[in-house]
């Protein structure tokens, strides 16, 4: 059942391949889709785990839990792999333990945070080790029916030869249903709360009941191995309100933004940048001072965000790790075609500050105060003793810094 | 390997067992790295410790602090052959501090407590020490056992309370900070599954902060302080944190050991952290301390005449192992102590709680219940029955009991416990030694499976009583997740931190505030927080006595919860001592708050209503304890300090001389206070506390009008008239003195003034000050105005005009507002100003530009603010000033220019011309009047305008008019246009008026021509 995309070729650039590790044997590829589905891209990854696996699978997983956790979170010494599996997903491992679990009960999994915190990430990756296909994916949205969630009709099918399981169109979650997989909502709670009430029944009687169709057919089954994860974005909380119903069916695993753990953060951001570039073919280095700049001043900003008094004084983005990656990938393509193939402080305010204002007049307000105070606080004696990396001193942060500064008063001043 | 110990202790086993463990190590390292050469030579070393550990004569016994395995192991090892001696790791001199402890329900701690100590940095006092005792550990279990069995003795032989401060890096902050921040740090950082500490509501009592900012202290720490280490142990274990990992890898599988494997495991572990999981400065330290432990070891033991193998030395495992040259009762070196400073210890014990210890050493939260959990859990699975210091309310129950049932019937079960607690603790795993520990899976507990499912059903019935929508299918779910939790981090058996994240992987769906979190119910679950209370007979005696003292309210001070104690002192004036004595308490930090009720100069308590914390923090009464005999000496000690302290200031010292009347109700220290601050006073070179002395020295005054003055209070205000007074022209020059600060010096001399005067002190010496007094500040400019006008020097008339000439004068014109500013602050002294002030606020409100008055109004605001009572008087007279309706409107005007016709002129040269205009009526004119009557009569614009508003006809002669309105001034012109709009509304009733009565307008004109 898992439907292998024939690789025509692979003639992928070496150099694009040893930028991003681990990422380098597709079954895919990256000239005909822009963006690799996570069981593609990992497919030798994934086969070779399938391969070691001595532990028990539930259902019809293709992989035992334990497996799952050393494809996502990485391999360790404990998992007796006789090769090194990159972490995938960045966070507190028992968060992801929690989550695989949870797809081994019986109950949904909903996955809840702040935008940028890498919900759907995780899901793909959950849903790509578990059953080896990721794209059954409903997207919730404001005008989601239940069609879209359960079936419709192709109408032209049924004047022709009446309702059958033929003119039947299954929705990606009754398609996940019929053959075992996982199905994936995201944003549900973007929906209205009786749509989202359709999922009750398919996660609790794991059929959904077709009255059209008589007989047999009038019944689809979902076959061990289906489950649903679901992601909700806690910015959207009390938008849709979530019956206490669907709850019940759901283990909720609420993802924090990383925010304490720097070093992670580095990681993740280091990580998924290659990974862009990769596609892009770029070939740039990333200045270490540059990511280091971008980081504390995420840090910095996100300080300042949390100690604002009102919501009026904060950014509307949530300055999750996704809106780094996205700053860093803005400057690095702007560096890439319009500058000279090296990535400069000034570019990199620029691509912040690009990024970060959504509302014209409330948000460059709000980047005015901090750029200035931050100048402030950065030439007086406030030294940043937790998490600081070495190779940058404290008090004299460097022209980088400087140039970081005036290119933010550039752009800043371009919105007025 | 040479073994010549006692049988007990070492099973022949371990030898053999060591032998063949060293053996597969060195094929281990070989096997693994490269060369072998690193980890083989770390594996050796480890082992090599371990033999070491166990060769000494002396038994060495290692713990780890809070561990039930080694509570467990301490029980079975005392019981089965009590030693002569028990060496144990802890502040020597604490053992002073155990005194009471058969009278405390634990948890509770140790405490060394210093006042004062000079020979430490001055921010570091008070010095404060705890070290906290739970029932579950090593240590508890030995010194039950020593109180029970006195033929054994227990010898603290750690570094002093003393040396724990010397051995301190003298520059840091002080230590309690130090271990606060640090915390909090490890709070932040586990904040991802921790957020419930914010959640957790009011009601479940929160008591983390218990210990304040005392140092702690514990036997038989263990923890690994060299982060990369700990992040590749934490790794390789799957777990978070470090205690997790202890608990499921040391601390479960050796509770089931026997005691030579248990020995040798933690033997090993101590290694392991000694040698790569420490940083380098606790190497060091760690060092120190065994030096000065072996010293007092072998001290003891000479002294005592006991043989080595007659004793034993309970430590931390991870000195157990320690590599100093020192180590042991065989070493030929020997070390000298160093001396203690001069510094005066107190001893006491302090009620400690599970969530103060968390919090004090940085461990997770729930930790100790989870130990507690493990310790019940072993005690019934090996049938052991734990070690209690005889408690003194138990031993008179049990005397009772006996009392009413003679025939004491002989359980079987207990029989049975009697007979075979040996052998069975014994046989545990006996013939297993290290290596065979070390290779076979971890044995759990028949039991578990059976705790678990109960803890699942618990945790739902618990969530359901909470508020979660939680039924029996999340009791299935929770107990299925956790058995599929355990096996994906490679557990056998669910472990308590499975069992957590399962229950908030199915319990958890909404962060609601005020909520309990799931985390937080499973800590109740499994233990929760427990709080433990000393008991009334190892109180200090302070303590005792406010417990007696308060016995009237019929208050449960034991009891854990806020009582509220209901007093009606008009209907029982008895309970006015307690009453007294409460707020004495709240005054002094204690745990007791005020709901009904105040304590203000002169005020008579009626009826009160307190909320009384005692029982719950009894460690705030305890500290007050180190301090003295009773609360009253404390309060005047406390007094003392903050009047008579270096930085104390005047106003300090009469802040302490108020509360010692509220408090204390002592006239003789009220005196001596009171005297203190005069003299402070008298020191005093600024004006910056001018306005909190004056304040308090009027509610002083004031309230000792009724019932007397004393000497001091009549002292401190003449001396402080004297003062102030020579103070204030450098005050009026001064930048660095705001108005307000010399608006409160004015406000004291002017207010006190009449009582100054009777002790002597004289007018005359005002009047030079203000004379010299020389402003440059507008607002202090008006002040001077005030003050001037309050003692004659100044006419009312001259001083509106001068607000006049402000507003007509478009130079001075921005500057209104701060002159205003200023004169408003003189409201503080004299009510008198009320009037003129709503005046010229009024016309500045009419007169003043927008750009000038919009700025100026919220600083209008904020200047009034602070009047306070004021502001009454200025409303009531402001509402006189304005029309009370709307009928009154078209009729109306503003007082001021219905009283004062002549002065209708506005600028100071305007009244005087008006004046001379007058005169110039008069016959006999002088040289200069002539001149000035040329003067007018080129100008008459003037005396047109006073003329038409008095609504008399001009009575120029023709030639007079020719130059009318040429040059008239242009405040004079304003004021013309204003009485012609005024006559021309009113068709001059005054006029009318006057020419009916013309002996107002003579009286005018006489008193103008006098001046």
């Amino acid at each position: 059942m898992a439907k292998k995309k024939d690789t025509t070729t692979t003639s992928e650039p070496e150099t694009a391949a040893a930028a991003a590790p681990a990422a380098s044997a597709t079954t895919g590829t990256s000239a005909s889709k822009l963006r690799l589905p996570a069981e593609e891209k990992y497919a030798e990854e994934l086969a070779y785990l399938a391969a070691a696996d001595q532990d028990v699978k539930p259902f019809s997983w293709r992989l035992s839990p334990r497996m799952i956790r050393a494809f996502i979170l990485g391999s360790s010494a404990q998992d007796k792999l006789d090769r090194t599996i990159n972490q995938k997903f960045f966070g507190d491992p028992s968060l992801v333990e929690r989550a695989i679990v949870t797809l081994a009960s019986d109950r949904g999994l909903l996955l809840i945070g702040d935008p940028g915190t890498g919900k759907s990430w995780l899901a793909e990756l959950l849903a790509a080790a578990i059953c080896g296909n990721s794209t059954h994916v409903v997207q919730g949205t404001a005008g989601t029916t239940e069609d879209q969630i359960k079936y419709s009709w192709n109408v032209a099918m049924v004047i022709a030869s009446g309702q059958s399981r033929e003119s039947m169109i299954p929705s990606p979650i009754m398609t996940a249903m019929v053959r075992g997989e996982v199905g994936r909502f995201e944003e549900l709670t973007r929906c209205s709360s009786d749509v989202q009430d359709a999922l009750i029944s398919i996660l609790s009687e794991k059929y959904v009941a077709v009255p059209e169709l008589r007989g047999d057919d009038g019944v689809i089954y979902a076959k061990p191995g289906f489950t649903m994860i679901a992601t909700a974005n806690s910015r959207d909380r009390g938008v849709n309100e979530l019956s206490t119903a669907l709850k019940r069916r759901f283990n909720f695993v609420t993802i924090p933004i990383v925010t304490n753990n720097k070093r992670s953060e580095k990681e993740i951001v280091l990580f998924r940048t290659r990974e862009l570039m990769a596609r892009n073919k770029i070939e740039l280095e990333i200045p270490p001072t540059m990511l280091d700049i971008l980081l504390q001043t995420f840090a910095e900003l996100r300080e300042a965000m949390a100690s604002a008094s009102s919501d009026e004084a904060r950014l509307e983005s949530a300055l999750s790790t996704a809106e780094q990656i996205g700053v860093l990938e803005d400057a690095m393509l702007h560096s890439n075609f319009f500058g000279g193939q090296t990535m400069s402080a000034e570019t990199l305010a620029r691509s912040l500050i690009g990024t970060l204002v959504r509302r014209v007049p409330e948000d460059v307000a709000i980047l005015n105060k901090f750029w200035h105070a931050g100048e402030a606080s950065k030439s007086g004696p406030k030294k940043r003793a937790k998490g600081e990396p070495e190779e940058k001193p404290a008090e004299s942060k460097g022209p980088e810094w400087e140039a970081f500064a005036a290119g933010g008063k550039k752009a800043l001043g371009s919105f007025k | 390997m040479a073994k010549t110990l006692d049988a007990v202790v070492q099973d022949p086993t371990i030898a053999r067992s060591m032998a063949g463990l060293r053996e597969q190590i060195e094929a281990a390292a070989a096997a693994f790295s490269g060369d072998g050469a690193h980890l083989g030579a770390l594996l050796q070393a480890m082992v090599d410790d371990v033999a070491r550990a166990s060769a000494e004569p002396v038994e060495i016994f290692p713990v780890k602090h809070h561990s039930p395995s080694s509570a467990l192991h301490m029980l079975r090892r005392l019981q089965a052959r009590p030693p002569r001696v028990i060496f144990m790791e802890g502040c020597e001199d604490l053992i002073a501090a155990m005194k009471g402890l058969e009278h405390c329900r634990f948890p509770v701690a140790l405490q060394a407590f210093a006042p004062e100590a000079p020979e430490f940095p001055s921010d570091w006092t008070p010095l404060n020490l705890v070290a906290p005792l739970t029932e579950f550990s090593a240590e508890y279990q030995a010194i039950a056992f020593c109180m029970t069995h006195p033929e054994t003795e227990l010898v603290f032989v750690d570094r002093s309370v003393d040396h724990v401060f010397q051995w301190m890096p003298q520059k840091g902050p002080p230590p309690g900070v130090e271990a606060e921040e640090s915390d909090e740090g490890e709070e932040t950082g586990a904040a991802g599954e921790g957020e419930g500490e914010g959640e957790e509501g009011a009601g479940a009592g929160n008591t983390a902060n218990l210990h304040g900012g005392a140092v702690g202290l514990q036997i038989g720490g263990m923890e690994p302080t060299f982060d990369e280490f700990l992040a590749v142990l934490l790794k390789n274990a799957r777990v978070r944190h470090y205690s997790e990992w202890w608990t499921l890898y040391v601390e479960g599988p050796t509770l089931g050991a026997d005691y030579a494997t248990y020995r040798a495991v933690f033997f090993l572990v101590g290694s392991l952290l000694r040698r790569i999981g420490i940083t380098e400065r606790d190497r060091l330290e760690d060092a120190q301390r065994e030096r000065y432990m072996w010293a007092r070891i072998r001290e003891g033991l000479r002294s005592r005449k006991i043989a080595p193998q007659d004793a034993i030395y309970v430590c931390g495992a991870i000195h157990a192992v320690s590599p100093i040259e020192e180590f042991g009762t065989l070493t030929a070196k020997e070390w000298t102590i160093p001396p203690r400073t001069k510094t005066q210890w107190l001893y006491g014990i302090v009620p400690s709680s599970y969530q103060a210890i968390e919090h004090q050493f940085g461990l997770p939260s729930g930790e100790i219940a989870i130990a507690q959990s493990m310790w019940e859990k072993g005690l019934k699975a090996l049938d052991l029955r734990p070690l209690k210091v005889p408690s003194a309310e138990a031993a008179e129950k049990a005397e009772k009991k006996r009392a009413a049932a003679p025939a004491v019937k002989v359980r079987p079960k207990a029989v049975a416990q009697a007979a075979a607690p040996a052998p069975s603790a014994m046989s545990a795993g006996a013939g297993g030694g290290l290596g065979e520990f070390l290779t076979r899976p971890p044995e759990f507990v028949a039991a578990d499976d059976e705790q678990l499912l109960r803890w699942c059903v618990d945790v739902v019935r618990l969530a359901r009583k909470n508020n979660y929508l939680a039924s029996t299918a999340d009791t299935i779910a929770i107990y299925y997740t956790a058995g599929l939790l355990a096996n994906l981090r490679d557990r056998p058996h669910p472990s308590p931190y499975d069992f957590q994240d399962a229950a908030i992987t199915c319990l958890e769906k909404d962060r609601i505030p005020g909520k309990r979190s799931v985390l937080r119910i499973c800590q109740i679950l499994l233990g929760g927080d427990r709080l433990g209370r000393v008991g009334y007979e190892s109180l200090p005696p302070l303590a005792q006595d406010v417990y007696d003292r308060l016995a009237i309210l019929g208050l449960n001070l034991k009891s854990g919860r806020i009582e509220r104690a209901l007093m009606d002192i008009q209907g029982r004036p008895e309970l006015l001592p307690a009453s007294d004595l409460l707020w004495r308490l709240r005054f002094l930090g204690v745990a007791v708050r005020p709901i009904m009720g105040e304590r203000t100069l002169g005020h008579k308590p009626k009826q009160e209503s307190w909320d009384v914390e005692i029982g719950k923090q009894q460690w705030s009464l305890i500290q007050l304890g180190y301090e003295g005999l009773t609360v009253e000496q404390v309060l005047e000690k406390r007094l003392k300090v903050k009047a008579f302290g270096a930085n104390a200031r005047a106003t300090t010292a009469l802040a302490a001389a108020e509360e010692s009347i509220l408090y204390l109700k002592s006239g003789r220290l009220t005196r001596e206070l009171g005297l203190r601050a005069t003299e402070l006073l008298r020191d005093e070179v600024g004006a910056a506390d001018a306005p909190e002395i004056f304040q308090r020295v009027r509610a002083l005054v004031h309230y000792y009008r009724t019932i007397g003055l004393p000497e001091w209070i009549k002292g401190f205000v003449s001396t402080g008239y004297r003062h102030y007074t020579t103070l204030l022209p450098g005050a009026f020059a001064d930048r660095g003195t705001s108005p307000r600060q010399l608006a409160a010096m004015m406000a004291f001399i002017f207010t006190q003034e009449a009582l100054a005067f009777s002790m002597g002190c004289e007018r005359s010496q005002l009047l030079i000050s203000i004379a010299q007094a020389e402003p440059e500040d507008p607002a202090k400019v008006a002040l001077l105005w005030a003050a001037q006008w309050i003692v004659g020097q100044r006419s009312e008339e001259a001083l509106r005009a001068d607000f006049v000439h402000l507003m007509s004068n478009p130079l001075l014109l921005p500057a209104f507002p701060e002159y205003m500013g200023g004169f408003l602050l003189a409201l503080e002294f004299t009510p008198r100003i009320t009037r003129l002030a709503v005046e010229v606020l009024s016309r500045a409100f009419a007169a003043l530009p927008d750009e000038v008055l919009v700025p100026w109004l919220p600083k209008l605001v904020v200047t009034l603010r602070p009047l306070g009572g004021l502001m009454q008087t200025l409303v009531k007279e402001a509402g006189l000033a304005f029309p009370r309706g709307l009928a009154g409107l078209p009729s109306w005007e503003f007082a001021w220019e219905r009283a004062l016709p002549p002065v209708a002129a506005p600028t100071p040269e305007a009244v005087t011309s008006a004046a001379k205009a007058t005169r110039a009526a008069l016959p006999e004119l002088s040289e200069r009047e002539r001149g000035l009557l040329a003067l007018l009569k080129a100008h008459p614009a003037s005396l047109d305008a006073l003329v038409q508003r008095l609504g008399v006809e001009a009575l120029w002669p023709s030639e007079q008019v020719q130059g009318a309105g040429e040059s008239a001034g242009e405040g004079v012109a304003a004021g013309a246009a204003e009485g012609a709009e005024a006559s021309a509304a009113a068709v001059t009733p005054i006029g009318a008026i006057l020419q009916q009565y013309p002996a107002t307008l003579m009286a005018l004109v006489a008193r103008l021509s006098r001046e």
